[in-house]
């Protein structure tokens, strides 16, 4: 009787604990990426952030209890042009003397009727805090995943490159970030 | 005015070439050595792209000429220059279209090199030489730039001095030629 007493409550505070859990994945940083793609004198280039940290809880059958959190380091920026990164990095630009991370959290993630799903968060870039939406597109495969993320930022919004260096025709306006992350399943 | 070259004058076309092209190699050493002092603004870049443009068009006009160069006769040397003295001039003639080839090509290897941005003046993107960035060969890219100018003006001095020298010691035609394309008592 109290052995079943007892395996009732286990079940019972399972019940009750799992929906709590939305997955949570590890990120596989070795096969990771943080790119975007702008323009620099009208011609295109890519650049990545090659240190970031991700928090992925994400269920696709449970979006309510999805959440990301991105943290990046800013001053791993590559775009495979030295003088371009310390450039970038200098106070015009990121500033990353006085704003070395920037941050993205979701707030609410939806689903369209297509299936396609966004999600809303706030992005802090150089001491600003703004709304971005990033699609989001999701894979599992057992107890791994891919999480690919596409976001535009309109980088004149977080002060990036303002003042002199606004003209769009030297450097683009919007930059197109795309996350490209492996996920594992977290074992508890 | 004849286009092609006689036994006593430089054709129209060759002395065309000669003095545009000189104009833009002045132009542009001025542009050069004066834009790597500038600091990091707007302006600089576009002074950048300005003589990165001007340099691909001094070697799309070197090679024209050339090209033309070989299908036509030279101008007899004035009668009786010593024979080291006329291997002097050939070899320094030799050596500034060497050298007006390998200064942009050595330029725009170095911009390849530094994944740098490459328009003509913003009309006709230009293929990068390196296939990216590529940080092992940039310096001595850059340095060959540097060290190629520099024996371009150690050549110079010599050629431009010996015109002079012609000019106003010898008082020959090898300079009048060059300008109007007639010798004296030519009926080139
Ligand atoms: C006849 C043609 C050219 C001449 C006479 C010339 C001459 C020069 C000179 C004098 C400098 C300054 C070097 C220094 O003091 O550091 C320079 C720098 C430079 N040149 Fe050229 N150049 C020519 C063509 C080109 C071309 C075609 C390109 C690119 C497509 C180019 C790209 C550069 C760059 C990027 C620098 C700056 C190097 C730095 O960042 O320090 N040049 N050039």
């Amino acid at each position: 009787m109290k052995a079943w007493i007892a395996s009732f409550a286990v079940c019972a505070l399972a019940l009750v604990a799992a929906p709590a859990l939305a997955r949570a994945w590890q990120v596989d940083s070795a096969h990771s990426t943080l790119t975007f793609t702008n323009t620099y004198q009208a011609v295109a280039y890519t650049g990545q952030f090659r240190t970031f940290t991700a928090s992925i809880d994400y269920d696709p059958a449970d979006l309510a209890k999805a959440k990301f959190d991105v943290s990046v380091d800013i001053t791993s920026l590559d775009t495979q042009n030295s003088e371009r990164d310390s450039t970038a990095l200098g106070a015009d630009f990121f500033d990353a003397a006085k704003f070395p991370k920037a941050r993205f959290v979701t707030t609410a993630f939806r689903q369209a009727a297509n299936g396609d799903v966004t999600a809303a968060g706030v992005l802090t870039l150089r001491g600003v805090s703004k709304p971005v939406v990033l699609t989001v597109e999701f894979v599992p495969h057992g107890d791994a995943a891919t999480l690919d993320v596409t976001a535009h930022v309109k980088r004149l919004d977080f002060g990036i490159g303002s003042g002199q260096w606004s003209d769009p025709a030297m450097i683009g306006a919007d930059v197109a970030v795309h996350g490209h992350l492996t996920l594992d399943a977290m074992q508890h | 005015m004849p286009l092609r070259s006689t036994d006593t004058g430089w054709g129209a076309l060759v002395r065309a070439f000669h003095w545009a092209i000189a104009l833009l190699i002045v132009l542009q050493a001025v542009l050069g050595l004066t834009m790597v002092q500038l600091g990091v603004t707007p302006e600089k870049v576009r002074v950048f792209a300005l003589h990165k443009s001007i340099g691909l068009g001094i070697l799309a006009l070197v090679l024209l000429r050339i090209a033309w160069r070989l299908s036509e006769r030279r101008p007899a040397d004035p009668a009786g220059t010593p024979r080291w003295q006329r291997r002097a001039a050939h070899l320094a003639q030799l050596a500034l279209y060497v050298l007006m080839v390998a200064i942009p090509l050595s330029g725009w290897w170095f911009n390849s090199a530094a994944n740098a941005p490459l328009t003509w003046f913003g009309m006709l993107q230009v293929p990068s030489l390196t296939g990216g960035y590529d940080p092992l060969w940039k310096p001595r890219a850059l340095l060959v730039h540097q060290s190629l100018f520099w024996l371009l003006v150690a050549v110079l001095s010599v050629h431009v001095g010996a015109a002079l020298w012609h000019h106003f010691k010898q008082r020959d035609d090898v300079l009048r030629r060059m300008l109007s394309g007639k010798s004296r008592g030519g009926g080139g």
